[in-house]
C-alpha cells in the first residue's frame, strides 16, 4: 500500500510540489517570525546582562503607570543618591542619565532614521560603564561626545566630526571623541546613542539634579540581595530596587513584551496563509479524490475497508504536510533575515546576532504544517471513502453531495457569467474559459475562495487606511483653528515630545498671536486598573487655535481647568460613570495623587482630547510632565504664511532641530503618508497569502487541464492552435482570479463598513471607500491570474496529440 | 488544364512510400512501412485492418496529427511533411473533417455551438443555408440547443459530422466513427456519410472494423502488418477479408 502510494506521489510530482509549496509558505513565515523574534530576543539578552554586570544594584523609576510614559521628570534626586551613599555595605553609587533625546548632524539631519530612537548617556564611574571604545575615547569635557559604532558607519561620523544632541534644553553641538560599543554590540536595536559628560547628559535632557537610574557596587562580603534590601528599605515607593541580575531579567522581559507585540503582528498573516494554503489542500485532495474514483472503487472491489481508503489518503496528506512544513521550516531560517531587512526599511532596525532555532519553533512548525494539511485532507478523505465499489465498473459515478455544500454553486455561475463577459467578446477561447470556470463550480469556488481571503483582507484594511485619513482631514479642517503645528520631526514621534522652552521661544516671533502647548500623559483612576489617557493643555489660549465640540460646557469651562479641573471626554465619562461636578482622583505618573472636578464633557470626535484634559500647568507640577507633545500656533491677523513660517523654521533649526513646524494641509498629507508606510508594510505581508492561492490556482488548473486532456486533444486537432490553448487556459484563469478578487473586494469592504460603523460608531470615524486602491486590486488580481496561468497554459499547449486523442 | 494537373486535383490526399517507426533500435516498431495510396477527391474510402495493423496510425498521418518517420503526405495540393506545428493546425482547421470513436463533443457547449466549433474557432462566420441544409441532412434541428450530456450516443455521433462537415474540408477523416453505436445508430451514421459523398461532393476516409460498414464505401484498403494488402472498390469487402484472413 505504502509502495502504491509513494509511487501515485512521484507521478504526481508536479501537484505535490504546488500543494507542498503552499503549505510551506504559511509555515515558513510563521518559523520566521519565530527565528527572528528569537534572534532579536537573544541578541537583548546578551546587551542587557553585559550592560549590568558591574552593577550589584540598580535603582529606577518604578514606572507604576506603565514604561511607555515618557518625558516625565525622574523622581531619583541627589539627595536619594545621598541616601544610597550612606548605607552600610555600599561601596560606590552613582547616578547616569540614560535619555531619549535626538541626535542630528550639523545640517539638522537626524542620524537615526524611521522610527528608530536615540538616547543620551552619561558616563559613569569605570566599574559601571557599559560603553566600551572602539577608537578614540570616552568624553572628558563638555564639548565632547562619544557615538556608538553602528551609527557612525551608517552616517560616516568619524572622529573629530560634530553632532548635535537636542533633548529638553536649546541643542548644542558636540565634537565627536569616540566611537563605542554598548554592551559589547554594534547596534542597539538600530537605535542611537551618544555618550556625554554627566552634568552636560542632565542640562541636555532637562534632568539638572536628577538621574535616570542610580548603580550601586556592593562591600566585599555583602551580597547584592542583602544590600538590595538594605537600599530598598531607605527609598520611596517611586523608584524600583533591583538586583543587577534581576535588572538584566527585567529588561529582557520587557523587551520580549515588546517584541511580543512584533511576533503576534507578524504570526497573523502567518496563520492568514496557513488559512489560505488549507483551502488549497482541501480543494486538491478533493480534485484528486473525484479523479481517482474509479481507482478507488477498484479497491474497494478488492476487498479494501472504508478505513484502508480512509488511512491512505489521510497518509498522504501527513506526508505531504511533514514535507511541506519542512519545506517551510527552511524557508524560514532564509526568510528571518529577509523579514529584518523588511523592518529595516520601514525603519525598525533591530540587533540580531546569527539564527537562533529553538526547538519550539521546529515543533510548532512540524505540528502546525501536519495539522492544517491533516485538517484540510479530512473531508476530501471521508469522500473518499463513500466511493461505492461499484465505481469502479461504471464511469461518472457522482458522489453524494453534502447539503451545505450546495449553496455554494450558486453563487459562481453568476458570477462567472458576469466576470466571463469580460473575456466571452474574444471569441471562441473566452466562451470555452467561461464555461470551464463553471463546470465545477465547487472547485472554481474553493480556488477562488483562497484568494477571496487575502484579498478581503487587503481590501479591509484599504477601507480603515482611507476611512483613518479621512478622519484626521475632517478633524483637523474642523477642530484646528491656527497656522501651524509644531511637534518632533520623527516620524510617528508624537509621543517623543519636543522641548518646553519652544512655545515661549516662538512667542517672540513678529506676526505669531498664539502659541499654546499640549502634552499628552496618563493617569489611573482610583480603584482602576487601566490607564485614563490625558491630554493638557494652557487653558487660557487653547480655545483660540482649537474648537472643541462640548457636550457640556462651553469655552468659558476651560477656565474652570485651572482650578483642578477636568474635561472629560463622553465615551469615557459613560462607561466610567462621570458627571459634572464629580470628583474623580487620580495617580499621577510621579506617584502624587490629585483631586480633579469634572467641569465639561466633549464629544468623542475631538479626538486630540483623550480621556482627560487637564491644565497644563497641573500637569507639570503633579504628573512629572516634562516636555510637550505639539505647539499650535496662530498668526496676527492679517500676517500671511510666508512671512512667519520661515521665521518658525529658522527658531526651530537653531535651537531645537528635532521638531518641525507644518501647515494644516502639510499635517494632513504627511499623516496620510505615514498611514501609507504602515499600509505598504501590510501588503507586503498579505502579499504571502495571495502568492500562496495563486499556488491554488495553478494547482487546480494544472488537474483540471489533465481531466480535460481528451478535450484539449480534439480541439488540437480541429484546428486550435497552441496560442488559442494557452488563452484560453490564461481567461478561464482570470476569470477564476476575479470571482476570487470581487468577492473578496465585497467582503473587505463590507466588512470594513460594519466594523467601522457598529465599533466606532460616534467616534467621528469619516467612512471613505477608496475606489482607486480598489480598481488597483482588481487588476492586481487579474494579473495574478495571468501569472498563475502561465505554466498550466504552457502545459496544456505542449499537450502531445495523439496522446491526448488516445485518451490515456 | 492538363492531364496531370486534373489527376493531381483528383487525388485530393496521398501518401508516398510513407513509413512509420515507434521507438529506437531493436525495440523499433514498424507500424507502416512502405504505404502508398492515393485517395480521390468526391469519395468514400474504407480502411480496415486487423488491430494493430496501422489504421489509426495510417490516418493520423494522413490528416497531419502525426508525421511519418519517412516518406510524404500531400493533403489539397500541401505538401505535409516539412510544415510547422502552426500551419499543420492552420491546414487541419481549415481543409480537415474529423470524426472520433468517442464522439469527442465538448460537453460545456450545446450542440450547435458544438457543430460550430471549427468556424469559431478560425473567427470565421456561418453561411446561414449551408448549415441549415446541413442539419436538416443530420435531422437534430429540434436538438441544436441541447448539451451533448443530453442527447444519445447516435445524435451525438450525428452532431460531430455535422462539425466535420461545416466547414466545407477539402477531406473528412473519421476513426471508426460507429464503434460506440448499436446497429441502428450506425446505420444512421454511415448513411449520412455516404450522403455527403453523394449531395455535396464530400471527401471522406474511414477506419472501420465492421464489414458492414466498410459497405457504403466506394473504395477498400486492406492493411496488414503496416502494409496495404488489398486496394479495390467496396463491393468486394468479404472477398477481399477472406483473402486477407486466408493470406494471413
Ligand atoms: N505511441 C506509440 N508508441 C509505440 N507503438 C505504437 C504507438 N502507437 C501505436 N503503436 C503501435 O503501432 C502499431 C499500429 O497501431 P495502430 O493504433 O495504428 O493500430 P490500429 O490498426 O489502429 O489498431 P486498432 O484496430 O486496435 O485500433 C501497433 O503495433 C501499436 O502497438
Ligand atoms: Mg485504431
Amino acid at each position: 500500500m505504502l509502495d502504491l502510494l509513494l509511487r501515485g506521489f512521484l507521478q504526481r510530482k508536479l501537484r505535490v510540489i504546488l500543494t507542498a509549496v503552499a503549505i510551506a509558505l504559511g509555515v515558513a513565515l510563521m518559523s520566521g517570525t519565530y527565528i527572528l523574534t528569537d534572534t532579536i530576543n537573544s541578541a537583548f539578552a546578551g546587551i542587557f546582562t553585559i550592560a549590568n554586570k558591574g552593577h550589584d544594584v540598580v535603582v529606577t523609576p518604578s514606572q507604576r503607570l506603565g514604561s511607555r510614559v515618557r518625558s516625565q521628570v525622574s523622581p531619583i534626586d541627589e539627595a536619594m543618591l545621598a541616601r544610597v551613599r550612606s548605607v552600610p555595605g555600599v561601596a560606590e553609587a552613582s547616578g547616569s542619565i540614560f535619555e531619549f533625546a535626538a541626535l542630528l548632524d550639523t545640517h539638522g539631519k537626524r542620524l537615526t532614521t524611521g522610527g528608530a530612537p536615540a538616547f543620551v548617556a552619561s558616563v559613569v564611574p569605570k566599574r559601571f560603564e557599559s560603553f566600551s571604545p572602539v577608537s578614540g575615547r570616552l568624553p572628558a569635557g563638555a564639548g565632547e561626545a562619544a557615538i556608538d559604532q553602528f551609527t557612525a558607519e551608517r552616517t560616516s561620523l568619524k572622529l573629530g566630526r560634530q553632532i548635535v544632541v537636542a533633548g529638553s534644553a536649546v541643542a548644542r553641538r558636540y565634537t565627536i571623541v569616540g566611537i563605542v560599543q554598548y554592551g559589547g554590540a554594534q547596534s542597539f536595536g538600530g537605535a542611537a546613542a551618544a555618550v556625554l559628560l554627566l552634568g552636560e547628559a542632565q542640562r541636555v535632557t532637562g534632568e539638572l539634579g536628577r538621574y535616570s537610574q542610580l548603580d550601586v557596587a556592593a562591600r566585599s562580603g555583602v551580597t547584592p540581595q542583602a544590600l538590595r534590601a538594605r537600599i530598598r528599605a531607605v527609598l520611596p515607593s517611586t523608584v524600583e530596587v533591583r538586583t543587577g541580575a534581576q535588572q538584566a531579567a527585567k529588561e529582557t522581559t520587557t523587551l520580549e513584551e515588546n517584541l511580543s507585540f512584533l511576533r503576534t503582528f507578524l504570526l497573523i498573516f502567518a496563520y492568514v496563509a496557513l488559512f489560505v494554503g488549507a483551502f488549497i489542500i482541501f480543494n486538491t485532495f478533493s480534485i484528486t479524490v473525484a479523479q481517482r474514483t474509479r481507482e478507488f472503487g477498484l479497491l474497494r472491489t478488492l476487498g479494501s475497508s472504508r478505513r484502508q481508503i480512509l488511512r491512505s489518503v489521510l497518509f498522504e496528506g501527513a506526508l505531504l504536510g511533514v514535507g511541506g512544513a519542512a519545506l517551510g521550516l527552511l524557508g524560514g531560517i532564509l526568510l528571518a533575515p529577509a523579514l529584518d531587512e523588511l523592518f529595516k526599511s520601514f525603519g525598525a532596525d533591530l540587533p540580531t546576532s546569527g539564527t537562533v532555532l529553538h526547538t519550539r519553533t521546529i515543533v510548532v512548525s512540524l505540528l502546525v504544517g501536519l495539522g492544517v494539511t491533516l485538517l484540510a485532507s479530512l473531508l476530501p478523505a471521508r469522500r473518499a471513502t463513500r466511493v461505492p465499489p461499484i465505481a469502479a465498473m461504471r464511469e461518472g459515478v457522482e458522489l453524494p453531495r453534502r447539503r451545505w455544500l450546495r449553496w455554494r454553486p450558486r453563487v459562481v455561475p453568476a458570477l462567472a457569467r458576469a466576470v466571463g463577459a469580460l473575456v466571452a467578446w474574444r471569441g471562441i477561447t473566452g466562451r470555452l474559459a467561461r464555461e470551464n470556470a463553471i463546470r465545477q463550480p465547487g472547485r472554481t469556488m474553493v480556488t477562488a475562495a483562497a484568494l477571496t481571503v487575502g484579498l478581503a483582507l487587503v481590501a479591509f484594511v484599504a477601507v480603515l487606511a482611507d476611512g483613518t485619513k479621512a478622519t484626521i482631514d475632517q478633524a483637523v479642517s474642523r477642530s484646528f483653528a491656527g497656522n501651524l503645528i509644531v511637534e518632533s520631526s520623527q516620524s510617528g514621534g508624537r509621543e517623543q515630545g519636543i522641548p518646553a522652552l519652544i512655545a515661549p521661544a516662538l512667542r517672540r516671533v513678529p506676526g505669531i498671536a498664539t502659541v499654546t502647548p499640549i502634552a499628552f500623559t496618563v493617569g489611573r483612576p482610583r480603584g482602576s486598573s487601566e490607564n485614563a489617557t490625558i491630554t493638557a493643555v494652557d487653558p487660557a489660549t487653547f480655545g483660540q487655535v482649537y474648537r472643541i465640540e462640548w457636550k457640556q460646557g462651553s469655552s468659558a469651562t476651560l477656565q474652570a481647568l485651572e482650578a483642578n479641573g477636568a474635561i472629560v471626554s463622553e465615551g469615557y465619562a459613560k462607561s466610567h460613570r462621570l458627571k459634572v461636578g464629580q470628583t474623580v482622583t487620580l495617580l499621577t505618573p510621579t506617584e502624587r495623587h490629585v483631586s480633579l472636578i469634572v467641569s465639561g464633557i466633549v464629544t468623542d470626535r475631538t479626538r486630540l482630547l483623550g480621556n482627560m484634559t487637564i491644565s497644563l500647568a497641573l500637569a507639570r507640577a503633579a504628573f512629572g510632565q516634562r516636555e510637550d507633545a505639539l505647539d499650535f500656533v496662530k498668526y496676527a491677523p492679517g500676517v500671511s504664511n510666508a512671512q512667519v513660517q520661515p521665521v518658525v523654521d529658522r527658531v526651530l533649526a537653531q535651537g531645537f532641530p528635532q521638531a518641525k513646524s507644518r501647515t494644516a494641509a502639510q499635517f494632513k498629507q504627511e499623516e496620510g503618508e505615514q498611514i501609507n508606510t504602515l499600509l505598504a508594510l501590510i501588503y507586503v505581508l498579505l502579499a504571502l497569502s495571495v502568492i500562496v492561492s495563486l499556488f491554488g490556482i495553478v494547482n487546480t488548473l494544472v488537474l483540471s487541464i489533465y481531466e480535460r486532456t481528451r478535450e484539449l486533444g480534439m480541439l488540437r486537432a480541429i484546428g486550435t492552435s497552441r496560442r488559442q490553448v494557452r488563452q484560453m487556459i490564461r481567461y478561464e484563469s482570470v476569470i477564476t482570479s476575479l470571482i476570487g478578487g470581487v468577492l473578496g473586494l465585497v467582503i473587505g469592504v463590507v466588512g470594513a463598513v460594519l466594523v467601522t460603523t457598529f465599533a466606532l460608531s460616534g467616534s467621528g470615524f469619516v467612512q471613505s471607500i477608496p475606489l482607486g486602491t480598489l480598481a488597483i486590486l482588481l487588476v492586481v488580481a487579474a494579473l495574478a491570474g495571468l501569472l498563475a496561468a502561465q505554466l498550466p497554459a504552457r502545459r496544456a499547449a505542449r499537450l502531445d496529440l495523439l496522446q491526448a486523442l488516445a485518451g490515456e | 488544364m492538363s492531364a496531370a494537373d486534373s489527376n493531381l486535383q483528383d487525388k485530393i490526399v496521398a501518401a508516398d512510400s510513407v513509413c512509420r517507426r515507434y521507438g529506437e533500435g531493436p525495440a523499433a516498431v514498424e507500424a507502416l512501412t512502405d504505404v502508398t495510396v492515393q485517395f480521390a477527391r468526391g469519395r468514400f474510402a474504407a480502411i480496415m485492418g486487423p488491430s494493430g495493423s496501422g489504421k489509426s496510425t495510417l490516418m493520423h498521418i494522413l490528416a497531419g496529427l502525426d508525421r511519418p518517420t519517412s516518406g510524404t503526405v500531400t493533403l489539397d495540393g500541401t505538401e505535409l511533411t516539412g510544415l510547422d506545428d502552426r500551419r499543420l493546425t492552420l491546414l487541419r482547421r481549415d481543409r480537415v473533417g474529423f470524426i472520433f470513436q468517442t464522439f469527442n463533443l465538448l460537453p460545456v457547449l450545446s450542440a450547435q455551438e458544438n457543430i460550430l466549433l471549427p468556424l469559431s474557432i478560425a473567427g470565421r462566420k456561418p453561411e446561414r443555408e449551408w448549415f441549415d441544409r446541413l442539419i436538416d441532412t443530420i435531422g437534430i434541428r429540434d436538438r441544436l440547443s441541447h448539451r451533448p450530456a443530453e442527447l444519445s450516443g447516435g445524435q451525438q455521433q450525428r452532431v460531430a459530422v455535422a462539425r466535420a462537415l461545416i466547414s466545407r474540408p477539402a477531406v473528412v477523416f473519421a476513426d471508426e466513427p460507429t464503434g460506440n453505436l448499436d446497429s441502428k445508430a450506425s446505420g444512421d451514421v454511415l448513411a449520412l456519410l455516404r450522403q455527403a459523398v453523394d449531395d455535396f461532393s464530400q471527401t471522406v476516409v474511414m477506419v472501420t472494423h465492421e464489414a458492414h460498414a466498410a459497405g457504403f464505401a466506394d473504395r477498400l484498403i486492406l492493411l496488414s502488418d503496416g502494409r496495404v494488402a488489398h486496394d479495390g472498390d467496396g463491393s468486394s469487402v468479404e472477398a477481399a477479408l477472406e483473402r486477407v484472413k486466408s493470406g494471413d
